[in-house]
């Protein structure tokens, strides 16, 4: 299972993602800053490591496929989309703005990188699952990866899906939660707990696995761990820390932030001073 | 630059929040606290559905179900079968199109006191398309039993909470949060199945709804000065309509255009077509509306532009009439 990457340089690409974060939604404090943040090494690992893909034919059809189901955090979505050489960087400018194409909620308008329009909370799943069930019936070997919210699971179609995929032992499909704890009213907890949540979707036949979600090797272990499990779909709880990787945001929770000016401004010599 | 710590950075963004309009969510406050049948449930949209200050004033008759919209059409349907009145919150898109069977069996047809209120009408939203609702009204329109009302300003947001609870049976409330506290303005009143005539012209009858009807006025005060004179309806009774008003206004003005921040198809143009057809009346008639398509996400002005909803496509559409209407 020891595969080589280059730790340093992974890093050093999600920080280079957060300072996208920072400067996407500074000058509209339109966005979701902390949930960037907070996610960029499960994006990070994804695009940059794990997952096989070309840039230059995205809908190359052997690609392995990445849903993101919390289709509101964009920011560090495009960012990464645009470092991994889909679009050009400098169109992440637009972000929000009138007549772009990077709205905050990622359409399929954008190109076949957005692999379903998941805007509308819990529906994303269900589509990788009907993705993998072909792929199985066609005998491609692609993998299909789902980022889904924490909050989100509290939507029903959810647990439909799980349900099936655990049936189907479909060990094609890896879903990855981003557990940063935070819904919009809040904490999960005072919402509605998902817990004991490894529980439950070991009960729906998942090989389940705990991880620190902004640690970079932890997560690409859990990706191989998953590709080397046969007949049943993989669950990593991945933990993150919302504004991760600047000091003065790590675990504040606020599910939308203005943004503040200063904030921002200090968010920038923060992860600069990291490069 | 010396960079903040997290104390600093928590009290730069707390003080970043500015409060938010709330017309709807204090009506629904005041009446509630002087009928203790209501209660509030939501999807975890509170802020944004204004039912903050009810989760903070009633907190033993508010429920938080999560991100978990048809589960809480059903909790709904079980408490009005229980006495209760609960109105339910989330986004217009998901409050309808997300949960219409939860709505169709547990509330329409044991004609309960379910109230479903939704915010982000149509095209009004940075969000994009798994946020907008530009065929709510279309498809809550023909279950039986379900009134829609819309308000054209939080003027109205107040009546809107009455004609909630005067309509025995489902509502749906189409509501706008306004995006900037609005001045001052004095509560109007609105009736079930009536419609207000917000200015009169015996030229040619504007028709619509929410977000357009401020709209169709500047577009009345534009063809007014090509000498024009527009009559301009707000409709905030989707269903029922004010049949009557629609019949005496386009007898008495030979031409009609509605115009709406929804779909032409099936919405309030539909409806209004729906009427004059019936009646055998064949004059001058255009919707303005979304023209059967999906919309991209923006700021409200852009979009109403883009999609040809604002005051200048409704000026110009009634120009068109006028024409035919000439011949």
């Amino acid at each position: 299972m020891e595969e080589n990457h280059n730790f340093e340089k992974l890093q050093e690409i999600a920080t280079r993602l957060r300072l996208h974060v920072v400067d996407m939604i500074a000058p509209s404090g339109q966005g979701y800053v902390q949930q960037g943040l907070g996610a960029a090494d499960i994006f990070t690992s994804l695009y940059f490591a794990e997952a096989t893909m070309d840039p230059s034919n995205p809908t190359w059809e052997d690609r392995d496929r990445i849903f993101l189901t919390t289709a509101h955090n964009t920011a560090i979505f495009y960012a990464t989309l645009a470092e991994r050489g889909f679009f050009p960087v400098s169109e992440l400018s637009t972000y929000v703005n009138d007549g772009s194409k990077l709205e905050i909620n990622s359409s399929e308008r954008m190109g076949a990188f957005v692999e379903a329009t998941c805007g509308s909370l819990g529906q994303g799943l269900s589509v990788a699952i009907g993705c993998a069930l072909s792929a199985k019936r066609q005998g491609r070997s692609s993998r299909y990866y789902v980022i889904l919210g924490d909050g989100e699971m509290q939507e029903g179609q959810i647990w439909e899906a799980a349900m099936l995929a655990g049936a189907k032992g479909l060990d094609n499909l890896c879903l990855i939660v981003d557990y940063n704890f935070v819904q919009s009213e809040g904490s999960m907890d005072k919402v509605m707990s998902l817990e004991p949540l490894l529980t439950k979707m070991t009960s729906f036949n998942f090989s389940c696995l705990e991880v620190d979600g902004n640690d970079i090797a932890a997560l690409l272990n859990a990706y191989a761990k998953a590709r080397e499990t046969k007949n049943k779909p993989t669950f990593i709880k991945a933990n993150t820390v919302m504004g991760k990787g600047v000091p003065s945001l790590e675990g504040l929770m606020f599910h939308q932030l203005r943004f503040p000016e200063e904030v921002a401004r200090s968010a920038r010599t923060e992860l600069e001073a990291q490069i | 630059m010396r960079t903040l710590t997290q104390l600093e950075a928590a009290d730069f963004i707390n003080r970043s929040f500015k409060p938010l309009p709330r017309a709807y969510g204090d009506a629904l406050v005041d009446a509630a606290l002087s009928d203790p049948r209501i209660v509030a449930l939501c999807a975890d949209l509170v802020p944004p559905t204004e039912t903050d200050r009810f989760r903070d004033v009633l907190p033993e008759r508010f429920h938080n179900v999560g991100i978990a919209e048809a589960n809480m059409i059903g909790i709904a349907g079980g408490m009005a079968r229980s006495g209760e009145v609960p109105f339910c919150h989330s986004f217009c898109a998901f409050i309808t199109k997300r949960v219409l069977d939860q709505i169709t069996m547990q509330a329409a047809y044991p004609n309960l006191p379910v109230k479903i209120v939704g915010f982000l009408p149509g095209v009004a939203t940075l969000l994009g398309v798994s946020h907008q609702a530009i065929e709510d009204v279309a498809i809550m329109r023909p279950i039986p039993n379900v009134a829609i009302f819309e308000p054209s300003g939080p003027e109205y947001h107040a009546a809107m909470v009455q004609l909630a609870l005067d309509w025995d049976g489902p509502v749906y409330l189409r509501m706008k949060r306004p995006e900037t506290t609005p001045p001052e303005f004095s509560p109007m009143p609105l009736e079930i199945g009536k419609g207000v005539i917000r200015r009169d012209g015996s030229d040619i009858t504007i028709i619509s709804a929410g977000l357009c009807v401020s709209e169709s006025l500047k577009a009345a005060e534009k063809l007014s000065r090509q000498g024009i004179e527009a009559r301009v309806i707000d409709m905030a009774s989707i269903k029922p309509i004010d049949s009557d008003l629609i019949i005496e206004s386009a007898l008495k003005t030979r031409a009609v255009i509605t115009a709406e921040n929804h779909s032409v198809i099936g919405g309030l143009g539909s409806a209004v077509a729906e009427v004059l057809m019936d009646e055998g009346i064949g004059i001058p008639f255009k919707r303005i509306g979304i023209q059967d398509q999906f919309c991209e996400g923006g700021t409200t002005p852009y979009l109403m532009k883009k999609y040809g909803i604002d005051a200048d496509a409704i000026t110009t559409s009634a120009t068109g009439v006028m024409k035919r209407k000439a011949k």
